[in-house]
């Protein structure tokens, strides 16, 4: 049939549709010229009518008909006859509730229906129906769908996609602007997930936006790329964990999913499956604790073996099936619990854990103030020393590997640590750096200055010959090949070294030969090595008490016999680091005559130097045949390589150290800071083998040296610093001395930290080094502050004082009627003789004597420095207001104007005045007695934020310095009490008394950002305060708190529990309370 | 020699105990008398400085840490000065059978009185008796008197030997309203261990000012050795590396130890070593936990001593 037979019999229709819209007729023709030829006449009209009356259904509906025009030959070549009709009804039916909507679906088809197919039509057309909701926004989010459905699809089957309607759905209640946006990226972001983890994916993605749409945008951006670093086969797993926190946590979820991702991150792949599965047995007790476990994967996994976690993961589950808050805690690392039970599975033992002990081990070895450090530290420095899992010293500090991991238990770890130390600690202990170029040897006779002699003689003609820094460097000017003959310095003074100790340490023998052993199955095969390379090998195995393990051409067997027979002499008790050097000279001349060439296994017979003795294969002995014998060898000279590092021995530097040590006491004498120039540490790095510098031409030189320099003087003022604080812990440690000396004060503005625990209550358990009190001592104002109190008080003061008074002889009362005691009481001795004389027998209680306990009575007062101390204290006079005054303004006006004119000769007071106004009353009733006491305040926001502040420390003695500081203490923030409270109980262990007492004066409920699960808790608070008070009680210490809090009573019977409190509900009658108190807590 | 019996024996009394019908109490005195020489070693010239002393007359105080080897220092000098000595552990205590103490041993404790020292009235009888203490007794001896610990004491209790130790000589006896010569002999010493300053026990300046002061520290290494062999039995080896532990022990001093270990200590290490106990056991118990409390000091000094013993 000839189509354009019908053309006359669509005039009609045409000029409807122009009527219409004018474009719309010209969109029908064209269509009309595509269509394909399936249809009959009456079809086509069909399909021409419907149009106009899609064109009619609405105004701009012909918008809608022009799309179906168009859309039309393409779609019914792709569905067919039937489902083209469907196809139309569906439109007609988007057109009746927008024409837009309707558009965009016949736009969007025919690129669609390709992909879903003529049954996925109707899902399809009903997703686009349901974000259609009436509103303006919902239809253009309905035609952003239909317009994004081929690249959706393309990405998406039809399951998936109704899953994102759905979670778009959930985020049009909330934003439009943001459902449009995550549905502009969806199909790019959900691109890289295959099949089954797109669908957990969305559904996640639903959950957590019915939980909250705030993370939807974040998840769906950033959810992709986190979930790739997941194993494959895992993801799906990971999200449906996840998506079980929703319902819990809502809002949190994502975080939880994010940092649970990025942990997994952290972890091998293929222990994915693994770690999800003990995390789902986690989940069915709590989710929350379940996600905890995977976010503390990175810090666990470094610690345990496999197996360990198992353990470590069934612990858990255990205190989770107890108590879910703990659990919780416990996988979240934050309880004591968690911690503990890391260590005691971990093997790994980390040095930060031993290095105090290290340290007094090694100082009480040497004699001299060692520090412990990690490698890594000293490679940070950039002075020279690059290695940074090697122990090593530089004079002052031994430097250890951060951890060690190499046995499965502690112990053993430990004892690694402890040979690694006991060499550094040799090297300090035997004078390893003491070296001094003229002094002799005990064991070799001296050849050093007639060598320097001689290469003076022939070096004079060409260079000028710089002064050497070190006597180390002097010595090493002696060779030629400065690497070779300090690796021999290196070997003979660590044998020097390992025998001395072996010798004097008899106890440690058995891990230092272990450890040895250990060293020798490392080795590199021997035989394969260049001739001097071999040579070194088998002096380095022989240093390590390896005899068989030696190894050396049959023909050159007199050489290596005799180097080992100067190794040998090294090892005498009386060798010194000067016969390590002399062993030095010999063992490099022995090597000089040997060419570093490979030789041919096959043609030569290697020998152990033992085995040799008995199968003599040459008669001919001594060491200068062996070097004829060398001779004779044939190959190809190699460069020189340094032996193979021992590692318990570590790095040896002893020409640095030298440098270093010169520069310290330059600098102890005072002497103008370093004439070293850099001149001179240029000439030195170049020369020297120990120290790496890129060579890089000689700007880089330059600068290196430079920079190298710089650094060298950072750190030796450094390193003063730390001798100060190494000094004065140690010196707590010895007597409680918890005041440094006068001497050490300017360091004061410093602050201090300190690390406590906190309790939580819901955990049962604490939280481990949760809070970090800062330490400070409060700046200083004016002494007249001080004064002035004492001035206005005076009346007070001198009752106080009275009555503090008549506290002391009550403690020297004489205790009468002993029966023995300092002398006879005269009284009784009468009655005595009376009673006697009358035939009693009277019992013979006739001596008096002083009560021996002195008052010995330290406090500490510790002062709620809280912004809410800054409020004014609310006088209980009624207020006027200015109905009092019979409306009359002037008489208003007067009153005010006199209450201001008060109020400016003596401002409202505030809390935190009379608190200061009570602290030197007090003061001034403590000198009297002579009472210990220190005063500190405490203030800070958050747990890694506790600020503490010294008014005065409990041994420092009162004067103008602690006045000023009175002056300065104001309020702050927030009141953490907990940790305020153990910090004092610390201090007051420090010193020594009979009766230690923890004055706490406070003027409302502890609180504080993160003191408890939000911000209206208020029970987590009260809590750790009132485990912080029991601790103290078990440490000796005697809480007691007062409050300035009318309504304190509430909780203090709680915070209080077995501890003594007072509430001094009117707060300026505090300074009288607080000394009348203390009177009576202390009597 | 068995306890002394003091007057009060002569009413019947029991040893030391108290009765119904005695109206005072009765102290036992120890008392012993060196047959032999004590075994001294001398570190530096500490004989000589203490011979020239006692010719001279001037008070002598021995500073030095606690067991060092100061109270074993006085015996052997007042051995070798000629005297037998006699301890008097409880300073109430009283030997009128026996005349001339020549070295009298006080150990000075926070409840050292006056009286403990001077002396006091006893009731006896219908009347009251008065008894010389100690340090009247040394007076009256010509004896060497030897305060040990003296910071130990009452403050006011030191104030008591001022006038001793100036050219007076002389003890006032408030109570008798006597004022005792000091006999020829007479020689007062005291001790103090200057290791634990506390503001609260230093010796006062005015009292350290009438005495020459000998130092004494740990002997060294060698000497030591000697000592430990000698009083504890152990082997020359074992003697040595329980010196050599001692000295390394000793750096630790002020840095995590108040004080370093004693020569005391060390021989009762080895004396448990001697008895079969196992070196690094027996300087557990009478080193590392001796010493201190606090765990890590205890885990490195332990961490020593594996090192040193087998
Ligand atoms: N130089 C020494 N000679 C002999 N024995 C010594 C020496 N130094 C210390 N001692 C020993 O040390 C122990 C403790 O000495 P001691 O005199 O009681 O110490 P101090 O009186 O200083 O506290 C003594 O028993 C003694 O065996
Ligand atoms: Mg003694």
């Amino acid at each position: 049939m000839n189509r354009k037979g019908f053309s006359s019999s669509f005039d009609y229709l045409e000029k409807e549709l122009a009527s219409l819209s004018p474009s719309l007729a010209a969109d029908f023709r064209r269509a009309l010229a595509k269509m394909p030829p399936v249809w009959g006449p009456d079809d086509i009209v069909r399909w021409a009518q419907e149009g106009l009356e899609l064109a009619r259904l609405a105004w701009r509906a012909w918008e809608a008909s022009a799309e179906y025009y168009l859309a039309s030959p393409q779609v019914l070549g792709l569905l067919g006859s039937v489902s083209f009709w469907e196809w139309a009804r569906h439109g007609r039916e988007l057109t009746s509730v927008s024409s837009a909507l309707a558009a965009a679906y016949y736009r969007a088809s025919p690129s669609t229906l390709p992909i879903i197919g003529p049954e996925g039509l109707g899902r399809w057309v009903g997703l686009g129906r349901h974000l259609y909701k009436g509103s303006w926004r919902s239809a253009s989010l309905a035609v952003q769908f239909f317009e994004h459905s081929p690249t959706l699809f393309g990405v998406m089957s039809l399951a998936e996609a109704s899953v994102l309607v759905r979670f778009l759905d959930v985020l049009c209640d909330r934003s439009y602007d943001l459902a449009s946006h995550c549905l502009g990226v969806a199909p790019h972001v959900l691109r890289p997930l295959q099949g089954e983890d797109r669908l957990a994916f969305l559904r996640f993605a639903e959950e957590l936006a019915a939980a909250g749409w705030a993370d939807a945008r974040a998840y769906l951006e950033r959810g992709p790329g986190l979930l790739a670093q997941v194993e494959p086969s895992q993801r799906a797993r990971f999200l449906s964990l996840a998506s079980r926190i929703v319902s819990e946590e809502g809002r949190q979820a994502f975080a939880y999913f994010a940092e649970a991702g990025r942990a997994l991150s952290q972890v091998p792949p293929e222990l994915h499956g693994h770690l999800l599965g003990l995390a789902e047995q986690v989940a069915s007790n709590s989710p929350v604790a379940a996600m905890e476990f995977l976010k503390s994967l990175p810090r666990v996994l470094p610690r345990l073996k496999l197996s360990e976690l198992g353990d470590w993961h069934r612990e858990g589950l255990q205190v989770l099936q107890m108590n879910q808050e703990g659990g919780e805690a416990y996988f979240r690392l934050e309880s004591n619990r968690a911690e503990e039970m890391l260590d005691a599975l971990s093997s790994r033992l980390e040095l930060n854990k031993v290095s105090d002990v290290l340290r007094m081990y090694c100082k009480a070895l040497t004699g001299a103030d060692v520090a412990i450090h990690s490698a890594e530290a000293l490679a940070q420095k950039g002075i020279g020393w690059v290695r940074t899992e090697t122990a090593t010293t530089e004079g002052s500090a031994i430097f250890l590997p951060p951890a060690v991991d190499e046995f499965e238990d502690k112990a053993r770890n430990f004892s690694i640590y402890k040979v690694y130390a006991t060499h550094q600690a040799g090297h300090l202990e035997f004078g390893s750096f003491l070296f001094r170029f003229e002094a002799p040897g005990n064991v070799f006779p001296t050849l050093r200055l007639e060598r320097e002699q001689k290469r003076l003689q022939e070096r004079e003609a060409s260079d000028g010959h710089r002064q050497p820094l070190t006597d180390m460097e002097r010595f090493f000017d002696l060779f030629d090949n400065r690497r070779l003959a300090a690796d021999l310095f290196a070997i003979a003074e660590d044998t020097r070294i390992d025998a001395c100790i072996l010798r004097e340490y008899a106890g440690i023998r058995a891990d230092y030969r272990l450890t040895q052993v250990r060293e020798l199955e490392r080795r590199p095969p021997i035989e394969e090595l260049p001739l001097v390379e071999a040579f070194m090998e088998n002096l380095v195995r022989a240093s390590l008490g390896g005899a068989d393990h030696l190894s050396w051409p049959a023909s050159l067997m007199p050489l290596l016999k005799e180097a080992l027979a100067v190794l040998e002499a090294v090892q005498k008790p009386a060798a010194t680091v000067e016969d390590a050097a002399e062993a030095t000279i010999r063992l490099y001349e022995l090597v000089a005559s040997l060419p570093n060439v490979s030789m041919d296994e096959s043609q030569e017979d290697w020998q152990n130097p033992e085995e040799a003795d008995t199968a003599q294969v040459s008669p001919m002995s001594g060491a200068g045949q062996a070097e004829q014998q060398s001779q004779q060898i044939q190959g190809e000279e190699q460069p020189y390589r340094s032996p193979q590092p021992v590692e318990f021995r570590g790095e040896f530097k002893p020409e640095l150290v030298q440098l270093l040590g010169r520069l310290r006491q330059e600098r102890q004498a005072q002497q103008p800071p370093s004439p070293l120039s850099p001149e001179q540490i240029k000439a030195l790095l170049e020369k020297s083998v120990e120290i790496d510098l890129q060579d890089g031409g000689e700007q880089d030189l330059q600068q290196s040296s430079n920079l190298f320099l710089t650094n060298l003087k950072r750190e030796l003022a450094q390193e003063e610093q730390e001798a100060q604080k190494d000094k004065q812990r140690d010196r707590r440690r010895t007597t409680g001395l918890s005041t440094p000396d006068p001497s050490d004060q300017p360091l004061a503005p410093e602050p201090r930290y300190y690390f406590y625990d906190e309790w939580d209550f819901r955990a049962g358990d604490y939280k481990p080094r949760w809070c970090r009190i800062v330490e400070y001592t409060v700046a200083e104002g004016t002494a007249s502050y001080f004064d002035q109190t004492l001035n206005r008080y005076s009346a007070l003061v001198n009752q106080t004082r009275r009555q503090f008074e008549l506290l002391k002889p009550e403690l020297f009362r004489k205790i009468k009627r002993l029966l023995d005691g300092e002398e006879l009481d005269m009284d009784a001795v009468v009655d005595y003789l009376v009673e006697r004389e009358a035939g009693v027998s009277p019992p013979g209680k006739v001596y008096w004597r002083r009560n021996k306990v002195e008052r010995d009575v330290a406090v500490a007062f510790l002062l709620d420095m809280s912004a809410s101390t800054d409020e004014e204290i609310v006088k209980h006079t009624r207020r006027l207001t200015p109905d009092d005054f019979d409306d009359d303004p002037r008489k208003y006006f007067a009153w005010w104007m006199s209450r201001r004119a008060q109020e400016l000769l003596s401002p409202p007071k505030r809390i935190i005045d009379v608190e200061k106004e009570s602290i030197v009353l007090l003061i001034r009733a403590l000198e009297t007695i002579g009472d210990t006491y220190g005063i500190y305040g405490f203030s800070g926001y958050g747990r890694e934020n506790v600020e503490f502040y010294v008014i005065k420390e409990l041994e420092e003695p009162f004067g103008e310095r602690v006045k000023r500081r009175i002056d300065k203490i104001s309020p702050v923030r927030s009141t953490r009490m907990g940790p305020a409270i153990r910090h004092a109980t610390y201090k007051l262990e420090q010193v020594d008394a009979k009766v230690r007492i923890l004055f706490l004066v406070s003027d409302g409920r502890p609180q504080d950002h993160g003191y408890g699960r939000d911000r209206t808790e208020k029970e987590y608070a009260i809590h750790d305060t009132h485990m912080a008070l029991l601790e103290a009680k078990r440490r000796g210490v005697v809480p007691f708190c007062l409050t300035v809090d009318r309504y304190g009573h509430d909780y203090l019977k709680q915070m209080c529990q077995d501890v003594g409190y007072a509430v001094v509900p009117d707060v300026e009658s505090l300074p009288s309370r607080i000394t009348q108190l203390y009177r009576e807590l202390t009597r | 020699m068995g306890p002394a019996d003091g007057p009060s024996c002569r009413k019947g009394k029991v040893n030391g105990s108290m009765d119904e019908r005695t109206t005072y109490r009765q102290y036992a005195i120890e008392e012993y008398v060196l047959e032999e020489e004590p075994f001294y070693l001398p570190v530096a010239d500490e004989v000589e400085l203490f011979t020239a002393a006692y010719e001279q007359k001037i008070p002598v105080l021995l500073k030095g840490p606690t067991g060092c080897g100061k109270t074993r220092f006085v015996e052997y000098m007042a051995y070798r000065l000629g005297r037998p000595v006699t301890i008097v552990r409880d300073v109430t205590g009283q030997d009128t059978a026996r005349t001339g103490l020549p070295l009298v041993t006080v150990a000075c404790h926070e409840d050292l009185t006056a009286s403990d020292l001077v002396g006091r009235y006893l009731l006896e009888g219908e009347t009251t008796r008065w008894i010389d203490g100690p340090l009247t007794r040394a007076v009256k001896a010509g004896a060497i008197c030897y305060l040990d610990e003296i910071v130990e004491a009452r403050k006011d209790t030191t104030v008591l030997i001022h006038p001793l130790t100036d050219h007076r000589r002389i003890l006032p006896i408030e109570k008798l309203g006597q004022v005792v010569e000091a006999r020829d002999g007479f020689l007062l010493v005291i001790s103090y261990n200057p290791g634990y300053q506390s503001a609260l026990k230093d010796l006062k300046h005015s009292t350290r000012q009438r005495f020459m002061a000998i130092e004494f520290t740990y002997p060294p290494r060698e000497v030591e050795a000697k000592v430990i062999e000698h009083e504890s039995g152990v082997s020359r080896e074992m003697a040595e590396a329980l010196a050599k532990l001692g000295e390394k022990v000793r750096n630790l001093k002020e840095h995590g130890l108040a004080e370093g270990v004693s020569t005391r200590l060390l021989i009762y290490a080895g004396k448990l070593i001697a008895s079969g106990i196992p070196p690094r056991r027996a300087c557990q118990v009478a080193v590392v936990w001796a010493l201190t409390d606090d765990r890590d000091v205890q885990r490195s000094i332990q961490e020593v001593v594996n090192s040193i013993f087998e």
